[in-house]
């Protein structure tokens, strides 16, 4: 099966987010208040090396700029 | 000469033969005709083992019904409604937003998705106006992958417009 937002680089995870993120946003007012926060995510992470932690970064961030990366990668193959 | 009563001698054999799987048959009566449904969110089960008539699911491969005693099968389903039909003859449906239906050989079905919800709970305002919004953006000229999660929305939105209907 061939999926578009695999061409972009996108992953099936950020796909069932994404799904996930509209969904609880189509929802009626009163159901959607206590739900719409299961979405958010805001991890950091640091890169460690040669005994030294790096910077801080943004998971989310990092994602983005790593699907950009691989972006048309999933259609060669 | 020979060879015409060996013929008959297979004739007579056959008969026997074929009652013996027909005695068989007894027991494929004792086995129930419900499967055990679970249907799991990371953070609720909706579903907890519970026997249901019949689970319609959404699969990639095509919308399919799901009875007692399926063939086992892993399916990767699109956003979209499952409906199941329970014991009492009753039809409850809910919105998934995309998983995973397993269908386990003795009579089990797990559902598991990230969202999910009954379908009374949705807005058709609220999902006309991001489709408006999505559109903007997949016909927009932002990067390929703001354009590839507005295509995503746009797929779970029209599925959900038309499950709305």
């Amino acid at each position: 099966m061939a999926f578009a937002w695999k061409a972009a680089g996108l992953t099936y995870n950020r796909y069932l987010a994404v799904a996930a993120r509209v969904v609880r946003r189509s929802l009626k007012e009163e159901q959607r208040i206590g739900v719409e926060r299961r979405g958010e995510m805001d991890l950091k992470f640091a890169k460690w090396q040669n005994g030294k932690q790096g910077d801080n970064k943004n998971l989310a961030d990092a994602n983005t700029s790593a699907m950009a990366e691989h972006a048309g990668q999933q259609t060669a193959q | 000469m020979n060879s015409f009563r060996f013929a008959r001698a297979a004739l007579r054999a056959r008969p026997t033969m074929m009652r013996q799987p027909l005695q068989r048959r007894g027991y494929a009566e004792a086995v129930s005709d419900k499967i055990k449904l679970t249907l799991a969110l990371p953070h609720q089960s909706i579903y907890k083992s519970l026997d249901v008539v019949q689970v319609n699911i959404p699969a990639e491969s095509g919308e399919m019904g799901v009875l007692a005693n399926h063939v086992p099968s892993i399916e990767q389903l699109k956003p979209g409604l499952v409906e199941i039909i329970e014991e009492s003859g009753g039809s409850k449906q809910f919105f998934l937003s995309g998983g995973f239906a397993i269908v386990q050989p003795n009579s089990q079905l797990s559902i598991n998705a990230v969202e999910g919800f009954p379908l009374e709970e949705f807005s058709s305002e609220a999902v006309r106006s991001q489709i408006a919004e999505a559109q903007k953006i997949a016909g927009g000229s932002g990067s390929e992958q703001d354009i590839a999660e507005a295509k995503i929305e746009l797929e779970v939105l029209e599925s959900l417009q038309a499950a709305l209907k």
